[in-house]
């Protein structure tokens, strides 16, 4: 579904498609039928078409907000204790081989935990530094 | 594009903070794209100026919206809502814009957030740089397209001043010298001979020296008549 869209009114008269000032606007008359086209990519959103239509038949709305347009769908790696989602695999795979290592699937909160949990000693405060320790 | 820069937090707060509901209004065009005004930067600002922190009394009650030019009266009229209730508007655009939205929503207070900078261009990530100043009289046929008005610390016209060293400007080093920068152009292009052509005397008035400018557009809206 285009951006640019027209209502009923719409009577094919191409003022729109001559005003045009970023020529995002055209059209193709085939087998006895005119169709407008609008190319999103040259569009400015300056509202031209819609101040010069003489039928009020543009509805700039929907070029000022739009829905989202899905671009690409990813795997996905969770936190291996709590689910939640972290990144996609292939940015996993890339970040294992930047860091010539694999490490656990964790987010922030349960990484802290996993590293508080290898040092028990520090934590439960058998372990103190003296002054003068090196 | 038109590059703006955010006011001081302070000042924001002390102009909006009289005020029970203000809509901070982001602009989708110049500066969204110099990363000063637009959505994500009205979404911060709104966050930002929520805090009590900033305010003796009770901060005023924030709603934040964009839309893609401010700078276009029926536009605005036709398709900004303003929430009930909002007695300002809190501008993220340039002064253009924030002019726009005052009269056609006069008599409702609009106040800038940004300071409009200059007409730039980004040659590096992060960058911008002033370019044009609208003279309304370009030179830059005759300038190997750098602009003397704009990129000159003094304007001038007919080669660098005393200032000029080594390609750099007097006002520091890291401001290149507009003049050695045409100089050393024009000798790539091989078209010194347009520094030594005899030129009348620059006329600003088309810069704004005959006052506010306005654009007549033959043949469209007001100009068909």
């Amino acid at each position: 579904m285009s951006y640019f869209r027209v209502n009923e009114n719409c009577n094919g008269c191409l003022a729109c498609v001559e005003n045009c000032p970023a020529s995002a606007l055209s059209f193709s008359d085939r087998n006895g039928r005119r169709t407008l086209q609008h190319n999103m990519t040259k569009c400015a959103r300056c509202g031209q078409c819609w101040r010069i239509c003489p039928q009020e038949a543009i509805e700039f709305q929907y070029l000022l907000v739009g829905k989202w347009d899905e671009v690409v769908t990813l795997d996905l790696i969770h936190c291996q204790v709590c689910g939640v989602p972290l990144y996609s695999t292939a940015y996993g795979q890339k970040l294992a081989r930047t860091l010539n290592s694999t490490g656990d699937a964790l987010c922030p909160q349960h990484r802290q935990r996993q590293a508080a949990s290898r040092w028990p000693e520090v934590g439960a405060g058998r372990t103190k530094l003296k002054l003068g320790d090196k | 594009m038109i590059v703006g820069d955010i006011k001081p937090l302070a000042e924001i707060v002390s102009a909006i903070n009289e005020y029970k509901q203000v809509l901070v209004l982001g602009c989708g065009s110049c500066v969204t794209v110099c990363l000063s005004g637009g959505s994500k930067e009205a979404e911060q600002l709104s966050h930002e100026l929520s805090k009590m922190r900033h305010y003796q009394g009770t901060p005023p009650k924030f709603e934040v919206d964009t839309i893609v030019r401010q700078c276009e009266r029926d536009l605005v009229l036709e398709y900004q809502d303003i929430p009930f209730g909002t007695d300002a508007i809190l501008s993220l655009a340039c002064g253009a814009g924030v002019q726009t939205l005052a009269d056609a929503l006069d008599p409702l207070p609009v106040i800038p957030a940004l300071n409009t900078t200059f007409l730039g261009a980004s040659a590096k990530q992060g960058i911008w740089t002033e370019m044009c100043r609208g003279c309304g009289d370009c030179v830059l046929t005759f300038t190997g397209g750098i602009c003397p008005v704009a990129r000159c610390a003094k304007s001038l016209f007919n080669g660098p001043c005393g200032g000029s060293q080594n390609g750099s400007c007097e006002v520091g080093l890291d401001t290149p010298c507009a003049w050695a920068m045409i100089f050393l152009r024009l000798q790539r292009q091989n078209k010194l001979h347009l520094l030594e052509e005899i030129r009348t005397p620059k006329d600003w008035r088309p810069g704004g020296a005959a006052g506010p400018r306005k654009r007549v557009r033959v043949g469209l809206g007001e100009g068909s008549n």
